[in-house]
């Protein structure tokens, strides 16, 4: 029987068709935008403009007017911007109550926050507090023709997989993006739009206090997702010795090292540099999978690499259908052999050259 | 000052044991084994070295079907006091915002608790929504991503670092609060039998359902659920060369692929 639909009595009703804008939530870390947020504002404009509505920007922190028309550069109708001294510091559940006031009052449609680790820690609380659905890490987005729906999409369970997630009757619908799912818009400082200041009377008391911040020194290293090259190892690579083979080979042809998800549960590599759908989305020239099986929610990670180079023990492993040039072997013949013959060919070059 | 400390555990399939039939693209779900999710036996053990310093009691709870006992055993094993399972049909088909109701309430009516501590993620649907919700549903500070948290000597405060991309940070938090434990950050403590042993006799596992709970049903499972899956498509799948070397001699093979790379313009050797 097809009986009316009674609402949680802890959300409060809401009339969806009030509710216009495509918002994305503008992280700001050391005085700069995150990338990740610029990508969002380049993807809300594609939707914006396929619902015809605007595109908003919310932007909050102390001392960061001066990047409030940054949005606007890459798509942003309207920027709403919140400049005040209490949240000079981070904390999230400030931070998500502070968005929480703006979205209340404004309404809109849909909002997109970047999959960063905090963008992934204030999402959550963002959506809950608003009694609305959250998608995490989707990886694109489309709108309903006939309903003017806006769907989200992620890979679920097995990412050969598309699910597809509407939002009944609440909003904003709600999710999060991983870096680099989606291009970089160029920036265009043409571009036109409002620098919206609010105020927020009271803000909450966040029961926190911020200590301390320390960088973690890391090797002057390319992160993957820019890496031309990559070197990438598995499961099958028996312990993290065998990263040491990856890592003379990268070198050599001047790329990175990354792993599968098994590798970084093995403790081999760190998670940063983990390939895949819960991982980063990797976009080289040559991406060389050593000892990986080729997995969905990995080859997810590499459909936009150029040529992908497998290696593995196994002639049968998935990963061969997913690779451009494969070799079946042990890794530990093949990756030396490839090192003895790239150090030859050099060596050649530069004999030939000094001749 | 000893320490109440609840943490969430979920009973998740296997995925390393998860297989998907290439042919068909579907998850091959037949006999897969499940386990407590790998990062809540971190957490778990992060509660238990806490109890260790400063005494109290660790009780992890779970909404999930009966079967999951077996998850609240396990950790009932490696020392957790008590384990509450909130099961109840209508709580199937429950998104994040739904599954964290359940836990909150499920918290309200433990009552006496100073600290919440879930997992980095799920290895099952890696949402890591979970912790945030419970927080929001109860108006607790909370953050994530913890790798040490210190009880300082007034008793209602603790230190905690936590790990971002590429810092770390220290906040002081008041009691009560929600963390969740960085990935990886402790080897979870071994099983021992005497404690399970434990688990069956004194039975301190508690099912608890919508009635116990007091909850609304049209806040629980699918009801309680904004967001429902409208369909399911496939990943159009990006067309490679596959080509496969043919030969066993290590320096051919690389030759061989050596030579296509640089054929290609994609090395320069
Ligand atoms: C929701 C979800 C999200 C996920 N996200 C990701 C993700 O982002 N990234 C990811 O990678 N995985 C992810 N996974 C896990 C994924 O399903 C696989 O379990 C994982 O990718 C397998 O890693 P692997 O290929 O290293 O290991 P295995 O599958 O164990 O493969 C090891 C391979 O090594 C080969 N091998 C063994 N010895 C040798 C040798 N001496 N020389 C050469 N080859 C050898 C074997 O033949 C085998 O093919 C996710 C899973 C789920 C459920
Ligand atoms: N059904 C559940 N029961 C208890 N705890 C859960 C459940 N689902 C998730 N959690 C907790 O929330 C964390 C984040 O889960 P998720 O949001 O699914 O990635 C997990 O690591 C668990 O600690």
């Amino acid at each position: 029987m097809a009986s009316k639909k009674m609402l949680c009595s802890e959300w409060e009703p809401i009339n969806p068709m009030e509710y216009k804008g495509i918002w994305v939530y503008v992280e700001v870390e050391g005085g700069h935008i995150h990338e990740a947020s610029l990508q969002l504002l380049g993807e809300a404009r594609r939707i914006a403009d396929e619902l015809d509505t605007y595109v908003g920007a919310v932007i909050i922190g102390y001392g960061i007017k001066e990047l409030a028309r940054e949005p606007i550069y890459y798509g942003a109708d309207k920027v709403f911007v919140v400049d005040d001294p209490r949240l000079e510091k981070y904390y999230p559940n400030l931070y998500g109550d502070v968005v929480c006031k703006l979205a209340k009052k404004h309404k809109p449609e849909a909002l997109l926050v970047g999959g960063t680790m905090r963008g992934r820690e204030l999402a959550p609380y963002i959506a809950n507090n608003l009694k609305t659905g959250i998608t995490a890490d989707l990886t694109s987005i489309e709108v309903d023709k006939e309903t003017g729906d806006i769907i989200l999409i992620r890979p679920p369970f097995g990412a050969w997989m598309l699910a597809h997630i509407k939002t009944r009757n609440r909003r904003p619908v709600m999710g999060s993006v991983r870096p680099n799912i989606f291009p970089t818009p160029e920036r265009n400082e043409d571009r036109d739009g409002e620098v919206i200041e609010e105020t927020i009377d009271e803000v909450l008391d966040p029961r926190m206090e911020y200590l301390e911040y320390t960088p973690i020194e890391k090797a002057e290293e390319i992160p993957i997702e820019k890496a031309d090259i990559i070197v990438s190892g598995g499961k099958g690579l028996g312990s993290k010795e065998g990263f040491k083979l990856l890592e003379e080979l990268a070198e050599l042809l001047g790329g990175v090292i990354a792993g599968s998800r098994k590798a970084v549960d093995a403790g081999w590599i760190p998670h940063d540099r983990q390939v895949g759908q819960t991982g980063k989305t990797v976009k080289p020239n040559i991406y060389f999978a050593v000892g990986i099986s080729g997995a969905a929610q990995h080859i997810f990670g590499i459909r936009e690499a150029k040529r992908v180079v497998a290696i593995n023990i196994d002639p049968d492993a998935p990963i061969f259908e997913n690779a451009d040039y494969g070799i079946v072997g042990d890794y530990k013949e093949i990756i030396p052999a490839l090192i003895e013959v790239i150090k030859e060919m050099k060596m050649k070059k530069s004999g030939s050259a000094k001749n | 000052m000893p320490l109440d400390i609840i943490v969430g555990i979920k009973w998740v399939p296997n995925t390393t044991a998860v297989n998907i039939d290439p042919k068909t693209g579907t998850l091959i779900r037949e006999g897969i084994p499940s386990v407590v999710n790998p990062h809540d036996l971190t957490a778990v053990e992060m509660a238990l070295k806490l109890k260790d310093k400063y005494g109290g009691s660790v009780t992890a709870i779970s909404m999930a079907p009966p079967s999951a006992l077996a998850g609240l055993e396990h950790v009932i094993g490696m020392g957790v006091d008590r384990g509450i399972l909130a099961s109840d049909r209508a709580f199937a088909g429950a998104d994040t915002l739904a599954t964290s109701y359940v836990l909150a309430k499920v918290i309200e009516k433990i009552g006496r608790f100073d600290l919440v501590i879930m997992g980095h993620e799920t290895i099952d649907s890696s949402t890591a929504h979970i912790g945030a919700q419970v927080a929001s549903w109860l108006n607790l500070p909370y953050v994530y991503y913890v790798v040490d948290a210190v009880l300082e000597d007034d008793g209602n405060t603790l230190e905690v670092t936590r790990i971002l991309e590429n810092a770390y940070e220290k906040y002081r938090i008041r009691l009560p609060a929600v963390i969740s434990i960085a990935m990886h950050t402790f080897n979870p403590r071994r099983v021992r039998l005497s404690e399970k042993l434990r688990a069956k006799m004194e039975k301190p596992i508690e099912i608890w359902s919508i009635k116990d709970l007091e909850i609304d049903p049209n806040c629980a499972g699918l009801r309680g659920s904004p967001t429902v899956v409208s369909g399911i498509d496939f990943v159009p799948k990006v067309p490679r060369k596959n080509e496969v070397f043919q030969g066993s001699d290590p320096k051919e093979a690389a030759r061989w692929l050596l030579s296509k790379l640089i054929e290609e313009g994609l090395l320069d050797l």
